[in-house]
């Protein structure tokens, strides 16, 4: 996993205030950038901001190439009245902005725009004022669009691909012709292969309204070869336009059906993959259920338990990497000195509590195995029983010590976000549980058929008294995989305290879903349990996009199930044994 | 054969009906309030309830004490018939609804205006009757058709019921069955022309609760002493032995869900008017769960057993949730604990080995084959009978 940069705002929260900070950190930027600017461009901006009228728009049209942050800066702040005209004494006015930092009094000092000087007095002290005391330039309505516009224009020459890829698309669904030279002259300069396929893009949606069906034509024809899904409702346009021509209405009809076409497309390989990533969620928490139940034959109603163990872990991780835990039970806060980190360091917490959350859950597995499921083995229905048990104690456990409500637990910011692959979103939480799930499988499979241990755990699994005779400690390696499938749990727990709130009731959720996922799958066979995870979990994704309705999807897979036990009453891959009990 | 009934059990059952159903009845009736021998209309109420837990309770027992069944989803007969009866209480609510319409309020909220056909004949007192037995005994039937043709038992059998009960109360949470989605079914003002929210009616609630709950146990004493009942036992400690018999194992157990499942729905037909809510709360693994606590706890295996749990964990419930709200879900899974790990016999095997010590007869604590005995259930080893290597379990 790569160490992510550290400027990489933290959390939705940090982002946000990230967020504002950056519109000021903009202004500020322009101030300081002053020497950049030439002088030029500040004698037209002081120039717009005095004229008047057509001539007025004419101007700040004009400045959309200039690619200047002082130009961005002004005219960000002049709809809001933020500059400001100050009589120079001699009847001229001097258009200012105020400076950000204000002083003792609350005056700010006013920043010259023609010349990027700070506005002096007398004595040649720079001089401060009281932003109500001054008269801020007008703007009417027609100027503020005008700005907004040039403002638009201006953002083609951001330097984020990503921003620009965005007013490129918007200024495409405005459709006015006016923008066409502007973005082909932009296609020309443009190095970014991602945003050159918006530039052509966008031009070939405003070119839909040409009245020239020399351009439309091969316009519609561009947006159908691309198969555009912004566009559609513009071909639809197109189609229901009385004024278009039979040739025109042919080709936007093409169009459409390869957009249909590819839409569907999308639309199956999204719910594939999310389908993929749900059954991949299923399989890290059903894993762990397949070793204690599927190979022990230990029903281990507390599962569920485990599972949050494990995300409170990684909750408690978090906490303490960051702003310290505060556990109101115990009426303080908790955090090591030194650890209190912010940016990059905060992110890899992560990769602490992912061991941290194994450990966890299998400690709590061995504490459960010695005190309460090692004298119950041969009554299956009471450690069902005394399972739930605990799992009633541990949840009000959970809710004592970290309170009813959910806690949230941040994801760092390498697991929030996503990509696109030709229109597909794939988020990278749920290509991480993909790997993560790949990876937990390979390694269980591992450790149970080429360690030492694996050959005594499936010793005893298959024979526990055989394997006594033959001089196992069965009561160790009982001790060891229920504490390694324990260990999956809170590895389970761990992913899904990225994914969603963590509560005390987090694993009531999941423990029917493992539990049928793992009977599906076939009990005692942990790939069973991998290809009834990935196929239940891609048919409730499926299920749900045809009755558009999780709870509906997910009544049906569970009554499917309870008729697919039918068929094969011992699930996919049923363990053969002649033995009738069981 | 027939087991002898004890002149004791007989008289015990007589005293303690004589007390639940005509003394205490007659002490909230009749004796003024600021007698110390009153007893408040509080206490019948919430006896009431406890008898239904206690039918419950003996339904459980009658799968999972007689037959082995462990069956995660009894609860969800019980809100069935809750539910059943519910409808036909929404309906007599009529048009004192706070919309004041001839349709039940959540209808109205949803912008029904006017009622969904299967609605209409809940306004009759005998079919929503026959829906109580109907709807829990049909869907009982249907799922342990499915489930013990394809000889699904044990531990499968108790994960299938919880699923079921799972999606049924996915399932009533839902607006669009238009079943009252998460809030359920309440605000009852009659049944059959009687006020349910007055002193009397619930008094008569407690009286019938009382009556049915004995009448299940006449019932269930003697369904267990017949020959079915032997087969019950039978399937219990050994299903392969019963099908090598000759016996069809499946069509036994499928009669005895079935039927546990109607006492089930009736007791939950039973207990909505007490309560005056019915809800998919009540559907929830925990209440079942909670149920067989209540085996458990009071002993399975016997009749007596359910029903002393019930009363008792229940009590017990009533008074923690209020002293202790924060310890009640610990006390209650530390409870299931101590008797699944030390008392296997509850609190019934418990009083029988207290006996059993006073006579210094050396027997095992309840000797009659009612009881179950876990460690008897299975032969520990299986290669010498089956002559084939263990299956992994």
């Amino acid at each position: 996993m790569t160490t992510p940069p550290p400027c990489r705002a933290a959390g939705a929260f940090r982002q946000l205030a990230g967020f504002l900070s950056f519109c000021v950190f903009l202004l500020a930027v322009a101030v300081s950038a002053r020497a950049d600017d030439s002088a030029a461009t500040r004698q037209l901006l002081c120039k717009a901001i005095q004229s008047e009228g057509d001539e007025q728009l004419k101007i700040i049209a004009s400045l959309a190439d200039s690619n200047s942050d002082l130009v961005r800066k002004v005219l960000v702040a002049w709809p809001n009245d933020g500059v400001f005209l100050i009589d120079a004494g001699d009847g001229t006015k001097i258009p200012v902005m105020l400076e950000d930092a204000q002083d003792a009094d609350g005056k700010q000092k006013a920043v010259r725009i023609d010349t990027g000087d700070y506005l002096k007095d007398a004595t040649g002290k720079p001089e401060a004022f009281f932003a109500n005391d001054l008269d801020s330039v007008d703007s009417d309505f027609r100027l503020k669009k005008v700005i907004k516009n040039t403002l638009e224009l201006m953002t083609l020459n951001d330097p984020d691909a990503e921003t620009r890829r965005s007013v490129v698309m918007k200024l495409g669904m405005t459709q006015n012709p006016a923008y066409v030279p502007v973005l082909q002259a932009r296609v020309a300069k443009e190095s970014n292969p991602m945003v050159r396929t918006a530039l052509n893009d966008a031009i070939a949606i405003i070119q839909l309204k040409d009245p020239n069906p020399a351009v439309q034509i091969p316009a519609i024809e561009h947006l159908g070869s691309v198969t555009l899904i912004a566009s559609r409702d513009v071909l639809t346009a197109v189609v229901q336009d009385p004024a278009s021509t039979a040739d025109e209405v042919k080709a936007a009809r093409q169009s459409l059906s390869m957009i249909e076409a590819h839409i569907a497309r999308v639309d199956f390989f999204g719910t594939l993959f999310r389908g993929l990533s749900l059954g991949s969620i299923l399989l890290v928490v059903a894993l762990g259920l397949a070793i204690t139940f599927g190979l022990m034959g230990v029903i281990n109603m507390a599962h569920g338990e485990l599972i949050a163990v494990g995300a409170y872990t990684c909750y408690v991780v978090e906490n303490v990497f960051g702003s310290g835990l505060w556990l109101s039970p115990f009426g303080f806060s908790f955090h090591i000195p030194g650890l209190n980190r912010v940016g990059w360091q905060f992110q890899t917490y992560f990769i602490f509590a992912i061991p941290a959350a194994f450990l966890m859950s299998a400690l709590v597995g061995i504490l459960l195995e010695v005190t309460v499921i090692r004298f119950l083995y041969r009554r299956p229905l009471e450690s069902l029983l005394a399972t739930w048990g605990v799992s009633l104690i541990l949840q009000q456990t959970f809710h004592l010590v970290f309170g009813a409500a959910n806690v949230q637990v941040d994801s760092p910011s390498w697991l929030s976000g996503n990509f696109t692959i030709s229109d597909v979103i794939l988020g990278y939480n749920r290509l991480f549980v993909i790997g993560f799930a790949v990876v937990i499988v390979f390694l269980t499979w591992l450790l149970l058929t080429r360690t030492p241990l694996g050959l005594l755990i499936r010793a005893v699994m298959q024979n526990r008294n055989m394997a006594a005779c033959m001089g196992v400690r069965t009561e160790k390696v009982n001790m060891l995989t229920f504490a390694f499938g324990s260990g999956l749990a809170g590895l389970a727990g761990a992913f899904l305290s990225q994914i969603g709130n963590v509560g005390p009731n987090l694993g009531q959720n999941y423990i029917v879903d493992a539990f049928m996922t793992v009977v599906v799958g076939g009990v005692g066979n942990l790939f069973g349990t991998v290809y009834s995870a990935l196929g239940i979990g891609t048919i409730d994704e499926i299920l749900q996009q045809v009755f558009g309705s999780p709870v509906v999807g997910k009544i049906t897979v569970l009554v499917c199930i309870i008729l697919f036990l039918q068929w094969r009453p011992s699930g996919l891959f049923a363990t053969k044994g002649r033995g009738l009990e069981s | 054969m027939q087991k002898k009934i004890s002149s004791w059990e007989i008289l015990a059952v007589l005293l303690c009906s004589v007390v639940a159903l005509v003394v205490i009845p007659c002490l909230n009736a009749f004796v003024p309030e600021t007698s110390a021998l009153h007893i408040s209309n509080f206490s019948i109420n919430l006896w009431g309830r406890y008898f239904c837990y206690a039918v419950v309770a003996i339904s459980v027992d009658l799968l999972w004490g007689y037959t082995g069944l462990l069956s995660l989803g009894q609860c969800l007969y019980f809100a069935l018939g809750g539910y059943m009866m519910g409808m036909y209480l929404m309906r007599m609510i009529g048009s004192l609804g706070q919309y004041h319409m001839p349709i039940p309020d959540f209808l109205v909220f949803l912008g029904w205006t006017r009622l969904p056909v299967f609605w209409k004949p809940f306004a009759s007192f005998p079919f929503a009757l026959m829906m109580v037995v109907l709807l829990p005994g049909a869907l009982a039937y249907v799922f342990g058709f499915l489930a013990f043709r394809s000889r699904i038992r044990g531990v499968y059998f108790s994960i299938l019921t919880q699923a079921l009960t799972y999606a049924a109360c996915l399932l009533f949470f839902r607006n669009n069955i238009l079943m009252g989605g998460n809030n359920g079914f309440t605000d009852f003002k009659y049944m059959l022309g009687y006020d349910t929210r007055s002193a009397s009616t619930q008094r008569g609630l407690y009286i019938i609760s009382g009556v049915f709950l004995l009448l299940v146990y006449i019932f269930c004493k003697w369904l267990t002493g017949t020959k079915l009942g032997k087969v019950q036992r039978a399937i219990r400690d050994s299903e392969n032995r019963v099908l090598f018999s000759g016996y069809a194992a499946g069509n036994f157990k499928l009669f005895i869900f079935v039927v546990a499942s109607v006492i089930a729905g009736l007791a939950g037909a039973l207990y909505v008017p007490q309560v005056g809510i019915i809800n998919p709360g009540e559907m929830s693994t925990q209440n079942s769960l909670e149920a067989i606590v209540w085996v458990a706890v009071g002993g399975r295996g016997t009749l007596v057993g359910p029903i002393i749990g019930a009363i008792f964990v229940n009590a017990f419930k009533s008074w923690a949730t209020e002293a202790y709200p924060d310890y009640w879900p610990i006390f209650l899974g530390g409870m299931f604990l101590l008797v699944v790990l030390f008392l296997p016999g509850g609190i019934v095997g418990l009083v029988g080995h207290i006996v059993n010590l006073f006579k210094r007869r050396g027997q095992p604590p309840v000797s009659s084959s009612d009881t179950y005995a876990p460690t008897a259930s299975k032969p520990p080893t299986a290669p010498a009978v089956t002559g084939a290597p263990l299956p992994p379990k």
